[in-house]
């Protein structure tokens, strides 16, 4: 018990601090509020005239809109944005000194952003539903446990990216520019402006290949029931095959980079 | 005026050497803005593929209020870089020394550092978006060119009110990160006619926050559809953002007290 105990205190003190810069936290969520706002606002506008759009009817696209936000606010919510610039400054050695798992401290560090995160969407969600009316058609039970499965195996692959991206530091100050590509790669990859298989066919193939989809695409065509067995079993097989391949990639560098890691007069 | 120009040309080259020291870094961030011009090209025309109108404009139209914040976005992202830097400034002290030096502090500010990777990027950009342009089935006409030409001068009056306002708000509160960010967000919602979104946001959109006025107005001018706004008054709010900003940014100086020295 005292073992989660640390954790647990964590959790608390991590949520303490995400609540202390109250304007830029309002600011953060204002942003996402109004990116989906602009994204409800462009398909409804582009529903006006048309029953059915690239295959989804106007109630399943502003149903997916809706999920995406949720799912983005619970799966790309993260703290480690600054991973890479405390390994390199140093500031990481406090906590390697500590009787706690770096890992399981920095998992933790995640989960209380996206409680916060999870809160202030549904508040946003709550306005939002008052303006779109989305119908979201609940799935099967089943549907249901493989949706939260897969939103397990998103976060999971997500915490791993970031561990990955904070590696950098243990090498190297200059992290803000892959990050930043990967952002613009998730960015129309990970479904939020609009569902990937609006996509020409061979750029959908080729997408789907990569982590980027398992973010939020793959988690609410589960939900929408829109995937036949076969493309469950395929997509559920390439994101836990992404999930394992990115443990066994970060482990390995992560011991690397650990073992050759210095700081002095932190 | 010349020694503006001598000190702008010194922080572009300063900026430009360590875009090279940083080869790896800026290509990267280059190849970034690439992926996402493609994408939201590629997105634009999917779109243009499936529909006939959008609110009263074809799909073609459509591309051409995106086309315009893509510039107008790119632009003053070269020129006000600097603004990006500013609560660092700030929090520093070395704000204190911009202005005890007989140059504007609001130009060293506002100009610090010229985004090189953008300067580069506008120009493969602008000249697709002109190629873009050239093979769309569109109503323009000279006249309304020159008026574009002139609301896109009058946009980059507004931009620079508004970066000028998110410096007051650092000199306030040495906070610019958040809302610069905000402001980003809330100009890429013009990336679409700003007349879609409901009320009371359209107004804000279009008087408070004038993001319809730098975008929409522009891209309707040039397409000969009929603005929501007129043009003397587009031209008035361009002209008068600039100056309540200016007064702003200097009632902002007399609060400062030099927190960060």
């Amino acid at each position: 018990m005292s073992y989660f105990r640390k954790y647990l205190i964590v959790l608390k003190l991590s949520w303490q601090n995400g609540l202390v810069y109250r304007t830029s936290l309002l600011m953060w969520r204002l942003r996402q509020f109004l990116s989906t706002l602009m994204s409800l606002t462009v398909w409804q506008v582009m529903f006006s005239g048309n029953q059915t759009l690239f295959n989804y009817q106007q109630q399943e696209m502003i149903s997916y809109i809706f999920l995406v936000s949720f799912l983005q606010s619970m799966i790309l919510a993260t703290i480690m944005h600054g991973l890479a610039a405390d390994i390199y400054s140093g500031k990481i050695s406090d906590i390697l000194l500590k009787p706690i798992n770096l890992f399981g401290y920095l998992a933790t560090l995640d989960l209380a952003d996206k409680f916060k995160n999870i809160i202030f969407t549904i508040i946003e969600a709550i306005i939002l539903a008052f303006i779109f009316h989305p119908v979201i058609i609940l799935p099967s039970l089943i549907n249901f446990g493989v949706f939260i499965f897969t939103i397990l195996i998103g976060v999971i692959l997500y915490f791993l990216i970031q561990l990955l991206f904070g590696s950098i530091g243990f090498w190297s100050p200059e992290t803000w520019a892959p990050r930043f590509l990967f952002m613009m790669f998730l960015e129309f990859t990970a479904g939020k402006l609009f569902p990937l298989d609006i996509l020409p066919k061979m750029v959908q193939n080729i997408v789907l290949l990569t982590p980027f989809p398992y973010f939020s695409y793959f988690q609410i065509q589960v939900f929408l029931n829109r995937l036949t067995t076969q493309q469950l079993i395929t997509y559920l097989a390439t994101s836990i095959f992404w999930t394992i391949l990115l443990t066994i990639v970060v482990g390995k560098i992560w011991k690397r980079g650990i073992k050759g890691y210095q700081a002095a007069g932190i | 005026m010349n020694n503006y120009l001598k000190i702008w040309k010194i922080t572009a080259l300063n900026a430009l050497q360590e875009t090279f020291i940083n080869r790896a870094t800026n290509l990267l961030f280059f190849l970034g803005k690439i992926i996402r011009l493609t994408m939201s090209l590629l997105v634009l025309w999917l779109i243009k593929g499936q529909l006939s109108s959008f609110l009263t404009y074809t799909p073609n139209e459509i591309v051409i209020f995106f086309l315009t914040y893509q510039f107008i976005d790119n632009l003053s992202q070269v020129i006000y870089r600097g603004v990006y830097l500013f609560s660092s400034l700030v929090r520093s002290g070395e704000f204190d020394f911009l202005l005890i030096k007989p140059i504007s502090p609001l130009f060293r500010s506002l100009t610090g550092r010229p985004d090189v990777n953008d300067a580069i990027f506008i120009i493969p950009s602008t000249m697709i978006s002109v190629y873009l342009v050239s093979q769309l089935d569109l109503n323009i006409t000279l006249t309304s060119f020159l008026w574009y030409l002139l609301l896109l001068f009058n946009s980059l009056l507004i931009a620079t009110a508004m970066h000028i306002l998110v410096l007051v708000i650092g000199v306030l509160t040495t906070e610019v990160d958040g809302v610069i960010w905000m402001y980003r967000d809330l100009t890429r919602m013009g990336q679409f006619p700003v007349n879609m979104y409901m009320e009371p946001l359209r107004t804000i959109l279009f008087f408070l926050i004038p993001v319809g006025t730098m975008f929409t107005i522009p891209a309707q001018v040039l397409i000969n559809k009929p603005g929501q706004v007129s043009m003397v008054i587009t031209l008035l709010i361009g002209l008068s953002s600039l100056i309540v900003s200016y007064s702003l940014w200097l009632w902002s100086l007399k609060k400062y007290t030099s927190t960060g020295s």
